[in-house]
């Protein structure tokens, strides 16, 4: 196993060390940085706008990017929800609840130089376990077969859909429908019998997932932003925010350092669950280190709390790198954003999955490696550079919102050349503002969109195997393992809710039995 | 709308063409869809028959939607529209710059000079580096060939 290890991780040290990757980890980690930082900008509408640039680098330069431009998004998140507490995406949201005060307080340096070196610990650590569990998980991935792929699927897209939240969980469900819905459009690839393209020769190789990407996340969001009549990046003035120092003292550091640990662990783990990614991981970090925390620390939770602002920052980062494990091993993606990589490593021609182990090992390994050293950039780089970074934040929207317009077409029409796809987008753009409108989320309809074809030819081979039975679900130990957990994931949050209910009657009856007597 | 969508998308994978050979299998072109909206129906019905378990409540697109900047932005949708109908006609460079300077304008900038100030260098950069730096064929207007300019 070490051995393996070792040879993998000289194959992505051959591959990242290489002058011009190293450039494109750092362009990445910029310009991730720069977009994720422009509020109401994440991670997905970062990766989704930067990989044109990618379609003319070969596949492992052009994961290496994208992994870049993934955290440095996720950097730039911490640093406008610190900032300005405009978070650029749900997994940022935990940073402000104490980050933002520490700001106001007059430690907007402190505050970022805490996040700078909670993502980097949290990253770093991360990577370690990533290295680790995503070879030994990609090597007993091997030995699946057709129909253990079609439930993975199921269950990631289920998990994805569960993690939702509170009333969310039919909503997303039906999105994850419509994405497979929007994937049968074109030529089937076994029959080659057209389907849903109305006579249009533009549909005959299907709806381009860059296309749809955009369309949902990088267009929608930009026009969320002039929708919302969201004032909070005019009013900003950079030169109100003072960089007094970015150090942070050793007494802090022992502070943070037990939370950092913590939750870096528990990043990992989050992240490694399909669906949950970031978001999650930041929240239960954040609400772990609170219920540890001593009574004084606890008070001051939400208030400019150092270990507050350590922990999500830690726990977010983790799970961005654990997200990787079930992209990498199994060609199933963990979060919204590596779904978007899941599309491009299908647009490169990479088959993902637990052969791309075998098959691929520069693009395996690359990655790995080119977190290493994305982390470090971003610390020994990025972080001296948020004083300058922070300006961009004071871009009035009226010249903002048309560019990310202008960006988002153009990363589309320079890939096609096709002035149809300028429209398709359009359309696109307006049916998913009014899902948005109606509370409907987007990450699942694009993950039920890039593993739909994967899925119905999944689906299509284990019933010829199986001889038209469906037997194939519950015959094979793995693949009844895998159904099982998509149920318990499905209906535990049902099962939960109805034990609540029933404790809480139970508890109401036996008050008013003790009222009464 | 995802009802009638799913079942739109049900009648519609009827149409689906299939060759004498492929009607006797049992995976056909038209399974995936067929089950995919009956699956969009069921969620569909469950959506609008359930009682909600959101703490907000089921809340109409009204409420959803009060105070919303709609002006600005179906104007920005309208450009993008234009832009993609301009650009055969036009070109890269000329449909890119008025897309930007309208959506400048839209968003309430009134400075003529400032918006031909970022957008004119933005868009000639991005021509010179696909065209140039990376050799990416740009076709110019139908317009220039109509002119008798190209």
């Amino acid at each position: 196993m070490w051995d393996g290890m070792i040879s993998g991780m000289l194959t992505g040290i051959s591959t990242t060390m290489v002058p011009f990757n190293i450039a494109l980890v750092l362009f990445g980690c910029f310009m991730g940085s720069l977009i994720g930082m422009l509020p109401g900008l994440g991670p997905i509408t970062a990766v989704a706008l930067m990989i044109p640039v990618t379609y003319g680098l070969d596949p492992a330069s052009g994961m290496v990017l994208l992994a870049g431009v993934y955290y440095g998004a996720i950097f730039g998140g911490s640093t406008s929800s610190i900032l300005i507490n405009a978070p650029g995406e749900a997994a940022t949201v935990a940073t402000a609840l104490d980050g933002y005060p520490l700001a106001r307080q007059g430690y907007p340096g402190k505050a970022l130089a805490i996040a700078a070196y909670s993502s980097f610990s949290g990253g770093t650590i991360s990577v370690i376990f990533l290295m680790i569990f995503a070879p030994l998980l990609a090597s007993v991935a091997t030995s699946f077969q057709s129909a253990d792929y079609f439930a993975l699927m199921i269950l990631g897209l289920t998990a994805v859909s569960a993690f939702a939240g509170r009333g969310g969980v039919l909503k997303a469900l039906l999105m994850v429908v419509l994405g497979l819905m929007l994937a049968t459009v074109g030529t089937d690839q076994t029959s080659g019998v057209q389907r849903f393209t109305f006579g249009s020769l533009e549909l005959l190789d299907g709806i381009e997932f860059l296309l749809l990407a955009m369309a949902t996340f990088a267009l929608t969001e930009a026009l969320s932003l002039v929708l919302t009549r969201d004032e909070s990046s005019d009013s900003l003035d950079p030169k109100m925010i003072g960089f007094k120092s970015l150090k942070v003292s050793k007494k802090e550091f022992k502070l943070i350092a037990p939370t950092i640990a913590r939750s870096s662990v528990l990043g990992f783990l989050i992240g490694v669950l399909p669906g949950a990614g970031a978001t999650l991981g930041s929240f239960m970090s954040y609400g772990m280190e609170r219920n540890l925390a001593s009574p004084e620390e606890r008070a001051k939770f939400g208030k400019g709390s150092l270990i507050g602002l350590a922990a999500p920052e830690t726990g977010n980062n983790a799970a961005s790198s654990g997200s990787f494990v079930p992209l990498l091993c199994l060609g199933i993606p963990g979060s919204g954003t590596t779904a978007v990589m899941l599309g491009a490593l299908i647009a490169y021609g990479i088959e993902p999955g637990p052969r791309m182990f075998t098959e691929s090992p520069e693009v395996f390994w690359g990655v790995i490696m080119s977190m290493y050293l994305g982390n470090v950039f971003l610390l020994v780089l990025n972080l001296p550079l948020i004083p300058y970074f922070a300006r961009l934040l004071a871009i009035p929207k009226n010249f903002m919102v048309p560019m990310i317009l202008f960006f988002s077409l153009m990363g589309v029409y320079l890939v096609t050349f096709n002035d149809f796809d300028i429209q398709m987008m359009v359309i696109f753009c307006i049916a998913a503002m009014a899902l948005r409108l109606m509370n409907f989320p987007m990450a699942p309809l694009l993950l039920g969109f890039i593993l739909g074809g994967l899925m119905e030819d999944n689906l299509r081979r284990s019933l010829l195997i199986y001889d038209e039975s469906i037997a194939f679900m519950w015959e094979r130990p793995l693949t009844l393992g895998i159904n099982l957990t998509t149920l318990f994931i499905l209906f535990f949050p049902m099962l939960r809710s109805l034990l609540a209910s029933r404790k809480n009657g139970k508890g109401s009856q036996t008050e008013t039995v003790d009222a009464t007597s | 709308m995802m009802l009638l969508f799913s079942m739109a998308y049900g009648l519609l994978a009827f149409k689906i063409p299939l060759s004498f050979m492929a009607e006797q299998e049992f995976f056909t072109s038209r399974t995936m869809p067929y089950a995919l909206a009956v699956l969009g129906i069921i969620l569909a019905l469950m959506i609008l028959l359930l009682p909600t378990a959101d703490p907000a409540g089921k809340r109409t697109i009204k409420e959803e939607t009060r105070g919303m900047d709609w002006k600005k932005a179906i104007l920005l949708v309208m450009a993008m529209i234009i832009y993609g109908l301009t650009m055969k006609w036009f070109g890269f460079i000329i449909a890119s710059v008025i897309f930007l300077n309208f959506g400048f304008w839209i968003l309430g900038e009134r400075s003529i000079k400032k918006m031909l100030l970022a957008s004119l260098p933005l868009v000639i950069l991005l021509w010179f580096i696909m065209s140039t730096l990376l050799g990416v064929y740009i076709a110019p207007g139908e317009l220039f060939y109509m002119l008798g300019i190209l």
